[in-house]
């Protein structure tokens, strides 16, 4: 009794968040999870507890279950498209299975 | 003589300063790998209480006073602050290894002010006992928005220009191009899902809108603390709790601040080294450059409306500071293609310390030679 889904990860600036949010809206998706985060990656190491007076260092990491690969790949495709030569992001794709969730699997349950 | 004896024994004196002390007291903690750290949340409640203060200062000085006085000096600030992004644009771009849209982004920073840095020169000036006007700290967004919108708009005009050129050539090009400029985006993309990017670039209109940024700039923590200070001050009577509570705990929340940007400027030292070293000299020498311009527009304005020399020196240090705390994500959500590493490390790790370490005492001496005020 588990509805398979895709769980899309997006780990990039914290800047973009309010931007990547109205993306994954528009999509179509039904929520999303968002944490502060931080580590190494080709850019540089970011948001590792460093000093700092501006949030332009700080690195977010969203989390996004889909229903089906589509929307997941139609959010990634936006998102690289718009922000990922500029800015420092990656995304990749798991599967899921959703085990509660009401708003994901509708009134019946899981 | 008297001038520069004055100006000299001044500059020494400044030298010692808490300010200064704290801020490369920082510094040298972080060199040497000390693992102190001071919450972030801390910085962002003591930024806030820092502007709120010079906005409340500011909000309760205009009620009592003529704004007629404050027009020449206002504009004094914006004219500066659009000059300096057209400094490096003919300037720090022309040199070699340097990137224009970098360049460009790094005039918008200088241009902009740096709250900690002008919250820095209102002490100085007040333990010096050098009147200046309560509103002078009002002439922040004056300066701080036109830079900022300047430097995007320069920015993308010059982009829009460099694309036309491009599109002339294939039209699938551009999109390959700017990838293979970003080796880090370029090896990660399977060449199915590449080729759906390209079908996505249609042509964009790139027209630059200018509401949204002044509307961004204005939305940053830094200007919207001050500006609600300046509400509140002109509205309402918020003496008492000025008194009592923002008054006195300026001093001391600004040395905690002090710190922390010493620490952030030495780790920032490093990703300077990665970009062109132009960067080091153009944050050392701008600063100087950008104070000198505002000190001679301020003594006009000194000279035509009696200006208090105090403000002279407000006008110049934050001419002379680079933002650090609205300016960076506004610059990089204006202007995507610039390199952060580039802008925000020059203005934090060089510009900001020369600006608080050197400019301040260099103009408030200045302005004490030049008045032949009593040194106290």
């Amino acid at each position: 009794m588990a509805k398979p889904a895709k769980k899309l990860v997006i780990v990039t600036e914290k800047i973009l968040l309010k931007k990547i949010a109205k993306i994954i809206d528009e999509a179509g998706a039904t929520g999303y999870t968002v944490v502060d985060t931080g580590g190494k990656g080709s850019r540089n190491v970011r948001s590792t507890g460093q000093p700092s007076v501006s949030d332009t260092q700080a690195n977010i990491k969203f989390e996004v279950l889909t229903p089906d690969r589509d929307m997941a790949e139609n959010i990634a495709d936006q998102v690289a498209i718009k922000f990922f030569l500029d800015y420092a992001g990656i995304a990749y794709i798991c599967d899921a299975e959703v085990l509660y969730g009401h708003s994901f699997c509708g009134p019946d349950g899981c | 003589m008297d001038f520069w004896s004055y100006f000299v024994m001044d500059f020494v004196k400044q030298l010692q300063s808490p300010t200064l002390a704290f801020l490369i007291g920082g510094m040298i903690i972080a060199a040497l790998g000390s693992e102190l750290v001071i919450p972030e949340s801390i910085c962002t409640i003591i930024v806030f209480m820092l502007l709120i203060k010079i906005g409340l200062t500011g909000g309760i000085a205009i009620r009592n006073s003529n704004l007629a006085d404050m027009v020449l000096p206002m504009i004094c600030a914006v004219v500066v602050g659009i000059l300096v992004v057209f400094i490096a644009r003919y300037t720090l771009a022309k040199l070699p290894k340097v990137k224009v849209v970098d360049a460009i982004a790094t005039g918008g920073l200088f241009g902009a002010v740096s709250g900690s840095t002008m919250a820095a020169g209102l002490t100085v000036l007040e333990e010096q006992k050098i009147p200046y006007e309560a509103w002078a700290g009002a002439l922040y967004p004056f300066m701080d928005i036109p830079a900022l919108v300047t430097a995007i708009v320069v920015a993308n005009i010059y982009l829009n220009k460099k694309n036309k050129k491009k599109r002339s050539a294939a039209a699938d090009s551009i999109m390959q191009e700017s990838f293979s400029k970003q080796p880090v985006a370029a090896g990660d993309y399977p060449s199915s899902r590449q080729e759906y990017l390209s079908e996505q670039q249609g042509p964009v209109n790139n027209r630059v809108k200018i509401w949204p940024i002044i509307e961004e700039s204005l939305r940053g923590p830094a200007l919207s603390a001050m500006l609600l200070g300046l509400a509140i001050g002109i509205l309402t009577q918020p003496e008492s709790v000025y008194k009592s509570f923002y008054d006195p705990l300026f001093r001391g929340l600004l040395s905690i601040l002090m710190l922390v940007m010493g620490m952030e400027a030495w780790s920032r030292i490093g990703e300077l080294r990665k970009v062109a070293q132009w960067y080091v000299v153009y944050s050392v020498v701008a600063p100087f450059i950008h104070g000198l311009i505002a000190f001679g527009l301020g003594m006009i304005a000194h000279k035509t409306v009696g200006f208090s020399m105090g403000g002279v020196v407000i006008l110049a240090v934050i001419a002379a500071s680079s933002s650090d705390i609205s300016g960076p994500p506004t610059l990089r959500a204006g202007i995507p293609s610039a390199n952060p590493s580039a802008y925000i490390g020059a203005s934090t790790a060089v510009g900001t310390p020369i600006a608080i370490g050197l400019c301040i005492p260099f103009f408030v001496g200045l302005a004490q030679a030049i008045s032949g005020l009593p040194n106290p």
